[in-house]
């Protein structure tokens, strides 16, 4: 049999020139060095910071939350602020304050932990509404307005909150609508055994994070971002990523489907996942890989249902035919 | 770059298109010509084959010198048809033995397919047209290799792909192609001139000496076909009048030259309908026209004569259409005029006197007209037996055939029969012409062949004029011994097959419409094209708008179509991706719907480590899907027959490419 002949489709060249692929690769491998046995979910949040959205990360406490956030601030080399939520903590706490300045006669803007380029906002479900709300809009916005001057927030502005889903008492847990502004969440999980040894084994992890050195500078960061924007999304993904959405909206078990702020953000992050694999374009597997973080949160479930929304979001992934 | 040397494969499918071109030309050219060209043609192929030294440049100019030369040595001139294609396949032959680059093989097809397209000067039916297109089709297959060289292909994948390519060309010029052929305006003549030279056309001459009917009785080819108004006479009616001969020399019967001329109406008295009818003549190079007995008056550009016979003012050379009406009852020449009376009792002094003697004692006995006439049919009809292997005849021919072989076909029968009645002193002719047809029921017309050509007798009786006596008729249907075309000979029998013969009078209807609708369209019927738009009789430069805007439009059309074509083949893709998915469920490894093709390609790998082609088919999915916002048309295409291509054994374990 002769050979069949295939015009040769040309492999697309890569994304990213090869040192910041390189340093991209080798700033995940450290921070899973740190964060044991959790590579995909340290890809997730890879893959949220290069998609330009902040992530939520809903789990029990000492699961790594914190050393996460601390490990990609040192790896990427950006300021990092933590603050703790608690329900005495007012808008003024996190984004700052103006001083009248005695000398000067006039009013001087002393900014609040807020201006840092990675928040890590800790059990935010603890502080009330109000100052939640003051840290969503900041996030949306980019920026923050106190007495009427308007205040960039660094670039890139990442904040990373947790929040304690079992812990209940005394706490505003964020309103459905309010978690739409993260464009991702996940949920770290008790470390498998192994990786649970090694931890217990090595030395402390805040040890660990004080040598960390960094792999990426802000400038990167910036750089890779403007990357994330310059990967395809072809026709026939936009398809699948569309019939999603339509899935998500007809779906029986669920009261209200996703948004096209949530399609948008399942296409950002899908890009940057397909970036985090080297690729210049998209593939159903990127969407499917980011798409229960991505969309679970956003998920109302009717009342009938006895499925969590993870299990709603895997439903519909499984439902929706791919091309 | 044009100056590139041709690769092999080029220069082979050169060499084939420009064999292609000659070889119409080679079977009919003089060996003069023939075994020259072809020499050069198969000697270069030969030698670019091996690598042998090519003919040196001091020998060009005397070989391009010497063919002129020639040509003028046996045709007299250069120009005309015969010469000129002469000419130009000799120029064509020599044109290959110096290509050796892109630029030469580019000036070589196109000179292929001018001499090709010659080829129509001389034959232009159904088939040869048709077999040109083929070569046609192979010289557009040459140009693809020279601008798509198949050298990372396997040679025979290459030329699949050049033959059809070759062929869709052919095929999407078809529409341009007839628009050209209606509205290109045409000459009144044909552009080569007088088309006069080609000599092979058989048919009825104006001599009939023993044995010049019988090729014609074993020729199958078509004389005329007919179309009637009303319903036909029956098939026994149907003579065809054709030459009239009336002198006999003793082996041959000819025709006067004066005869030729027309005379008074009166003679011929009719009775009855007419019937009127229209023939359709095939090129005969010669000036008779048949006609069913007895026409009432001449087409155009043709006489009448006093015999009735249709001649036309010019040599029948093309296709010759024209209508008439004949009355079957008729009284002709009543008072036979002296000059046709002595005509008509005229026999060779000196010959068969045995003949003679037996006339001379039916007329002593028998003394009326009738009676003899009577006699002579039931001698014919006791005695004599029809065949188309008659014996050959001495030199009182009417004497040999009568008393001694008794043996032959009509003209034996009409040729011995008017011998007999003259020198009984009853006036009588030879009538040639054909008799019958087939009526194609599809076409609703009637086909005579030559094969149909057939002679008969006319006698002169006192008060009814002419009466048509066919001796033929009074053979005893027992006593035909071989059928006409049977007589062919063993080796044709299969030929003369019933069925084999009730197709080709079918198939003829092809033929006709060939007839009718391409070579039959002049200049007249082109003019008379846009009479339903008003337009009586179209100007050239009105058909030229015509064939402007049809073609312009046509051409946008295709231009749309190939636009439409380029755009990416989405469903295409996805039907080659579900087939590949099929073939992968058969294999034992069904896809999940939901299931992208990455993480089937990984899971593919997985199981089956070596099938590199199927993991290599997946990427080029993945590319083509997801890669590009819209896949090429020939990459989906390409895909799709690797697809195609892709042999999974079902198997639970190892899936190996078969073959």
């Amino acid at each position: 049999m002769t050979p069949p002949r295939l015009t040769p489709v040309p492999p697309p060249s890569p994304p990213l020139e090869a040192t910041l692929a390189a340093a991209l690769t080798r700033a995940q491998q450290q921070v899973n060095q740190v964060v044991l046995g959790k590579s995909a979910q340290v890809r997730l949040a890879f893959a949220c910071l290069l998609a330009g959205g902040h992530l939520l990360i809903e789990d029990l406490p000492g699961v790594g939350k914190t050393t996460l956030a601390h490990a990609l601030a040192a790896t990427l080399d950006l300021s990092f602020q933590r603050i703790q939520f608690t329900s005495d903590l007012l808008p003024s706490d996190i984004i700052g304050v103006s001083v009248y300045e005695r000398e000067r006669g006039q009013f001087e803007f002393h900014p609040g932990p807020l201006f840092a380029q990675l928040v890590l906002a800790d059990e935010i479900n603890r502080a009330t509404p109000k100052t939640q709300s003051a840290l969503l809009e900041a996030m949306a916005e980019q920026q923050v307005t106190v007495d009427g001057v308007t205040h960039a927030l660094p670039a890139p502005f990442f904040v990373v909150a947790t929040q304690n889903p079992l812990d209940l008492a005394g706490t505003y847990p964020l309103p459905d609508s309010q978690l739409d502004r993260f464009m991702l969440r996940l949920s770290l999980d008790y470390p498998d055994r192994e990786a649970e040894r090694a931890l217990l084994a090595a030395s402390d992890r805040r040890e660990l994070i004080a040598q960390l050195k960094p792999c990426l500078d802000p400038a990167q960061v910036l750089q890779l971002r403007s990357a994330v924007a310059g990967v395809l999304a072809s026709p026939a993904l936009i398809d699948y990523v569309q019939a999603l959405l339509v899935a998500s909206r007809t779906h029986g078990e669920i009261r209200i489907g996703l948004s096209p702020r949530a399609g948008l953000a399942l296409l950002n992050a899908a890009r940057a996942c397909a970036l985090l694999h080297g690729r210049a374009y998209c593939v159903p597997e990127d969407v499917q890989s980011i798409f229960v973080g991505v969309a679970a949160h956003r998920l109302i479930p009717a009342g009938t249902s006895h499925r969590s929304r993870d299990e709603l979001a895997s439903a519909l992934l499984a439902q929706v035919p791919v091309r | 770059m044009r100056t590139t040397p041709l690769t092999s494969a080029q220069f082979a499918l050169t060499a084939a298109s420009v064999s292609v071109a000659i070889l119409p030309h080679l079977l009919r050219l003089p060996w003069l010509f023939a075994v020259p060209i072809g020499l050069l043609v198969i000697g270069r192929s030969v030698q670019r084959r091996y690598r042998a030294a090519p003919i040196p440049g001091w020998l060009r100019l005397p070989l391009i010198l010497l063919f002129p030369a020639l040509i003028v040595f046996h045709y007299g001139n250069l120009f005309g048809r015969e010469p000129g294609s002469v000419l130009a396949c000799a120029m064509l032959a020599l044109k290959l033995a110096e290509t050796e680059t892109r630029r030469d093989a580019h000036a070589a097809i196109a000179f292929a397919g001018f001499v090709l397209m010659s080829a129509l000067l001389f034959a232009d039916s159904l088939g040869v047209s048709l077999l040109l297109l083929a070569a046609l089709s192979l010289l557009l297959a040459a140009l693809r290799e020279l601008e798509v060289p198949g050298t990372s292909r396997p040679p025979l994948v290459a030329l699949r792909e050049d033959l059809r390519a070759g062929a869709f060309a052919l095929f999407a010029a078809v529409p341009l192609g007839l628009i050209a052929f209606v509205f290109l305006p045409r000459l009144g003549s044909p552009l080569w001139g007088a088309p006069t030279d080609a000599t092979a056309h058989t048919g009825l001459g104006d001599r009939m000496a023993p044995g010049t009917l019988q090729e014609l009785l074993i020729d199958d080819s078509p004389a005329f076909r007919v179309r009637f108004d009303d319903p036909a006479p029956p098939r026994n009616d149907l003579y065809w009048r054709g030459p009239v001969l009336w002198y006999f020399d003793g082996s041959a019967w000819s025709r006067p030259e004066f005869f030729g001329s027309s005379r008074a109406e009166d003679e011929l008295r009719t009775a009855g309908r007419a019937i009127g009818y229209e023939i359709t003549l095939e090129p005969s190079d010669r000036r008779w026209l048949l006609a069913l007995d007895m026409p009432l008056a001449a087409p155009d550009n043709a006489v009448r004569g006093a015999d009735m016979s249709l001649v036309s003012r010019t040599p029948v050379a093309n296709l010759l259409r024209y209508r008439l009406r004949s009355a079957p009852r008729y009284q002709l020449e009543t008072t036979l005029d002296p000059v046709h009376r002595r005509f008509a009792l005229e026999l060779p002094p000196g010959f068969d006197p045995r003949a003679r003697a037996l006339a001379a004692r039916w007329r002593r006995d028998l003394g009326n007209d009738e009676a003899i006439i009577r006699a002579a049919l039931a001698l014919f009809h006791d005695r004599f037996f029809y065949t188309l292997n008659a014996p050959l005849l001495g030199r009182d021919s009417v004497d040999d055939f009568l008393f001694e072989t008794r043996r032959g076909f009509c003209e034996h029968f009409a040729s011995a029969f008017t011998f007999l009645m003259r020198a009984a002193g009853i006036p009588a002719r030879v009538v040639t012409g054909y008799q019958g047809g087939y009526y194609n029921e599809v076409g609703d017309y009637w086909i005579v062949r030559q094969s149909d050509a057939h002679a008969w007798s006319e006698v002169w009786l006192a008060g009814r004029g002419w009466v048509r006596v066919d001796p033929t008729a009074a053979v005893s249907p027992q006593r035909v011994e071989l059928g006409a075309r049977a007589a062919a000979g063993d080796s044709a029998r299969w030929y003369q097959a019933d069925w084999l013969q009730t197709l080709r009078n079918e198939f003829d209807l092809v033929n006709r419409y060939w007839n009718d609708a391409v070579v039959q369209f002049n200049a007249l019927r082109q003019r008379s094209l846009l009479t339903p738009f008003g337009i009586d009789k179209a100007e050239d430069s009105e058909l030229f708008a015509v064939l402007m805007v049809l073609s312009s439009l046509v051409l946008a059309l295709a231009l749309w179509w190939v636009i439409r074509a380029e755009r990416p083949d989405g469903d295409a893709l996805d039907a080659a991706y579900a087939r590949l998915c099929a073939k992968l469920a058969r294999a034992g490894m069904a896809r999940d719907p939901a299931e992208g093709p990455r993480r089937l390609a990984a899971r593919v790998a997985a199981r089956w480590p070596d099938q590199r082609e199927l993991q290599r088919l997946l990427a080029v999915y993945v590319r083509l899907r997801y890669a590009c916002a819209l896949p090429s048309t020939t990459a989906v295409r390409a895909f799709a027959r690797a697809v195609a291509a892709l042999r999974l054994r079902r198997s639970p374990g190892v899936v190996r490419p078969i073959g």
